[in-house]
């Protein structure tokens, strides 16, 4: 039972890392891979906080997901004023460079990882209540995803990605529409990542590298790119299937780079034989009326 | 403690160090300019090429000519894979910019879970040594790998800018990187230029992986990290200017070098990215240098009013 | 009669081509100006300059007195400029009522906050622009096709559309770039009475057009432009007789 709730919880995560992932890739049309990072910045400002500083976890949490926002625009301001392209360079070396960070410095907990998170309620409480909200969560972060991208903001992000001088021409600000929706995406991401710390109560650096990049593309890519329920289904599927691997009993040495071997090349297979993933998007955008049926057709 | 010696040392072991940079820098510039792709696949190119040497000579014992020739094959290989079954499908289909983004970086990952699959995460050498005889010349340590590697990079970048300057397909390149469409009018077959760009940078990250691989352990995940100074080269050095770029990686270097007399060395590493991050915020489009005129550009006499404007009298 | 554009000392050059040498121009409100010139006479780089798509090298545009220089192509439209494209420009993963419905000058939807904190506000601002757009699509005779992809309309259509686009700014400068290429039939007359509207109710337009009749038909006074320079200015007509315009226009 316990191992389900890990189980669920887990899943859960990637749902809200991969719809959130969805929103700057796919419907934004902004190439990151630090979407990792601003988890591993939710989680670390989440339990740093509690721990530290005595925050109590409801309000670390929602703190983490603040940095993570804040880090986000900062990334964004710079990169995006030039042209989409730098984000991309601007998001790995991001990544990298502030996962060097943490695995140099003591109050982290360095490489070796980071112990004694508080737990978000007392032991006595039952462990089905933390998959709940989890679950909660990733349905309000799906719900959240789509009433933007189906409201009067995602008509303009599709404007946006069809032609970006026509809009700015409109008179819509085209790289303040840009960072807000990068933004948007990596708080709820690391809010995720502020769900895990105080579950697990461990974080370490290695957690947050680019295997989970491609695990999270992986999942929008092979789910469907700009589809509601896409990166749902990719949540769902990619964590079941490296758990089987688990079962396998392998080394953690081989383990990683088999679940790494695993994610890329499902991309790469889905972006040349099946490029609009397993849910296609509809070619035309459509308003929230409309909206139950996109995706299914 | 800031001698003339330990300067003249701290140049020298950047120009050593440089010869490998210098040619990634390269390698990364040339498609960009060429193909006008990012080419994160290099970090692909580069894993394979090391790999393959790193085979042949420390596991198979094979001379190390042969293993220059794997890194060369090794390389070869990835990049006309990439180029053939990717790239080419993708401007096929017109895809959009993020998608050949997408494929370049996952190619490099995936090589580097294949090469840990294959080889192991921890570090590995191409000779079962990196210690090289140092020499003593006028107070500064020269070591035996610095001139071979040095004078094989200045061989690289001569024989560069030579086929760029007086080989056809070399200035056919030229010719496509400014301006694609009208070197179709042309007749320049655009296909062909992008392959052997590709070729080219193959050859150019091969060369380097080589001497790299010679003087330092490689993981899976290196490359990618070396991939990124090449980035930044690439990007201070202004888009598209190729000798630009190749300068910017042997400053990075000499900065990156002198660094150790003001920086713990754990935190060496993270230069890197602030590299990276100046270059974006500060120099996105390179640094501007007062204009020269330009070879290439054409000159088009400032219209008068005595000129014969061509015109469609239909659409009147 | 006031000027709603003014243009001083223009200059933009690429390389060695000169698009502006020197222009001075007034746009002014309720009047129509056409403007005509032979290919590559620098039409399209004057608009490019005026909305910001493009920097002058040197000179200044002022829009109702207040200068625009340095200013982003958003923030030009938000004063109240509003253009077409020679090449369409739609977005044609929106359908043609969506197209307009980015485009009003202000759109409540555009903020995150305001979406989170306000969405009424936002509601009621998207119905009350998709009342504005459907009455301009009736206006233009688009209505039919307010649900269809503008990818999927015929150029004509198209080209309407992004006319009917521009018109959901309010502008007080309309900048049309070849409305009548590839057009035909019911949408000349159209274009004729939705631009005489709107300067009526006193926007200053300015068209740029290779069809002679239909600028004829509607500009109150036309511009002829050379190589970066307004070689002339008068009634279109006049402009039409005068044979050395005519000589450089065809480059006899
Ligand atoms: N961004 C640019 N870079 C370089 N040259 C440009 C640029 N924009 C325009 N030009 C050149 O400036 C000249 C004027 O172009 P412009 O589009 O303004 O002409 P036009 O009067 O609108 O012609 P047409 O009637 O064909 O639309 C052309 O020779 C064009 O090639
Ligand atoms: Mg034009």
């Amino acid at each position: 039972m316990e191992y389900l709730y890990t189980i669920i919880i887990l899943v859960g995560l990637y749902v809200v890392l991969a719809s959130s992932f969805n929103l700057v890739i796919g419907y934004a049309g902004l190439i990151s891979i630090a979407h990792p990072v601003f988890y591993a910045i939710g989680a670390y400002g989440s339990a740093l906080l509690a721990r530290d500083f005595g925050w109590p976890a409801p309000l670390a949490m929602l703190a983490g997901a603040l940095l993570a926002v804040a880090a986000s625009i900062l990334l964004a301001l710079p990169s995006l004023r030039v042209s989409g392209d730098y984000l991309l360079i601007a998001s790995i070396g991001f990544q990298l460079g502030l996962l060097e960070i943490i695995k140099n410095v003591s109050w982290t907990g360095g490489a070796g990882g980071l112990t004694n998170i508080p737990a978000a309620f007392a032991p006595s409480t039952p462990h089905w209540v933390y998959a709940v909200i989890v679950v909660v969560v990733a349905a309000l972060s799906v719900l959240a995803v789509r009433a933007v991208a189906h409201g009067a903001y995602g008509r303009a992000m599709s404007a946006l990605r069809d032609d970006e001088l026509a809009f700015s021409m409109l008179g819509r600000n085209a790289v303040a529409m840009k960072v807000g929706s990068f933004a948007l995406g990596c708080g709820l991401a690391g809010f995720a990542g502020a769900l895990y710390a105080h579950q697990f109560r461990y974080l370490a650096p290695d957690q947050f590298e680019i295997l989970q990049s491609s695990a999270i593309l992986t999942m929008v890519v092979v789910g469907g790119l700009r589809t509601t329920w896409g990166p749902v289904v990719g949540a769902v599927m990619l964590q079941a299937l490296p758990q089987a691997i688990t079962f396998m009993n392998l080394p953690p040495s081989l383990l990683g780079p088999l679940q790494g071997l695993l994610f890329t090349g499902l991309v790469l297979v889905f972006m040349f034989i099946r490029p609009q993933g397993l849910i296609p998007a509809a070619d035309v955008w459509t308003g929230a009326k409309e909206a139950h049926d996109v995706g299914r057709r | 403690m800031l001698s003339a010696d330990i300067i003249a040392q701290i140049l020298w072991t950047s120009l050593a160090t440089s010869s490998y940079a210098v040619l990634f820098a390269l390698a990364f510039a040339l498609v960009l300019k060429v193909n006008r792709v990012f080419n994160f696949a290099q970090a692909a190119m580069m894993t394979v090429s090391f790999y393959a040497a790193h085979a042949t000579v420390a596991l198979a014992g094979l001379p190390s000519w042969l293993g220059f020739l794997a890194a060369l094959a090794g390389s070869l290989a990835i990049a006309l894979l990439i180029e053939v079954l990717g790239f080419r499908t993708l401007r096929r289909r017109r895809a959009a910019q993020m998608f050949v983004f997408i494929f370049t970086l996952i190619i490099s990952e995936l090589v580097a879970y294949i090469a840990m699959l294959v080889f192991g995460t921890w570090p590995a050498t191409i000779f079962p040594s990196l210690f090289w005889p140092v020499t003593l010349v006028g107070g500064i340590a020269v070591s035996a790998w610095d001139l071979p590697a040095v004078g094989a990079m200045l061989l690289a970048v001569a024989a560069l800018f030579g086929f760029l300057r007086f080989a056809r397909m070399g200035q056919f390149m030229v010719a496509v990187s400014d301006n694609p469409d009208l070197a179709e009018l042309y007749g320049i077959a655009k296909e062909r230029v992008f392959l052997f760009a590709m070729v080219i940078s193959a050859l150019l990250v091969a060369l380097a992986m080589f001497l790299y691989g010679t003087r330092a352990q490689v993981q899976p995940t290196t490359s990618i990290e070396l991939m990124l100074f090449a980035i930044a080269a690439t990007i201070i050095g202004g888009i598209g200017n190729l000798w630009g770029a190749a300068i910017t990686a042997l400053l990075l270097g000499v900065v990156q070098n002198a660094s150790v007399l003001f920086i713990p060395s754990e935190w060496q590493g993270f230069l890197l990215y602030v590299f990276l991050f100046l270059a974006i915020v500060f120099f996105p489009n390179g640094i501007r240098l007062p204009q020269r005129s330009r070879r290439l550009t054409r000159k088009t006499p400032t219209p008068t009013l005595d000129a014969s404007p061509t015109s469609d009298p239909q659409k009147v | 009669m006031s000027a709603v554009v003014e243009i001083r000392g223009l200059e933009k050059r690429f390389g060695g081509i000169v698009v502006a040498d020197g222009i001075d121009l007034t746009l002014t409100a309720g009047r129509v100006l056409g403007l005509i010139g032979p290919n590559g006479a620098g039409k399209t780089s004057l608009f490019n300059l005026i909305s910001g798509v493009v920097r002058p090298d040197a000179g200044s545009v002022r829009l109702d007195g207040r200068p625009l220089d340095g200013m982003k192509m958003h923030q030009r439209a938000r004063l109240g400029l509003s253009r077409t494209w020679q090449n369409l420009r739609l977005f044609p993963s929106l359908s043609v009522l969506d197209n307009l419905m980015v485009a009003p000058r202000r759109y409540a939807g555009e903020s995150l906050l305001r979406l989170a904190f306000f969405p009424g506000v936002v509601r009621q601002a998207e119905a009350e622009s998709r009342r504005k757009a459907l009455q301009i699509l009736e206006r233009t005779g688009l209505a039919d096709v307010a649900n269809k992809p503008a990818g999927g309309l015929t150029f004509g259509q198209q080209k309407l559309v992004g006319v009917a686009r521009a018109l959901m700014n309010d502008a007080r400068c309309l900048l049309l770039d070849e409305p009548m290429a590839g057009v035909e039939g019911q949408a000349y007359q159209t274009i004729q009475n939705v631009v005489r509207d709107l300067a009526a109710s006193g926007v200053a337009v300015c068209v740029v057009e290779h069809n002679v009749a239909f600028i004829r038909d509607l500009c109150d006074e036309g511009v002829f432009m050379f190589a970066g320079r307004v070689l002339a200015r008068g009634a279109v007509a006049d402009l039409i007789a005068d044979p050395r315009l005519t000589e450089l226009y065809f480059g006899t």
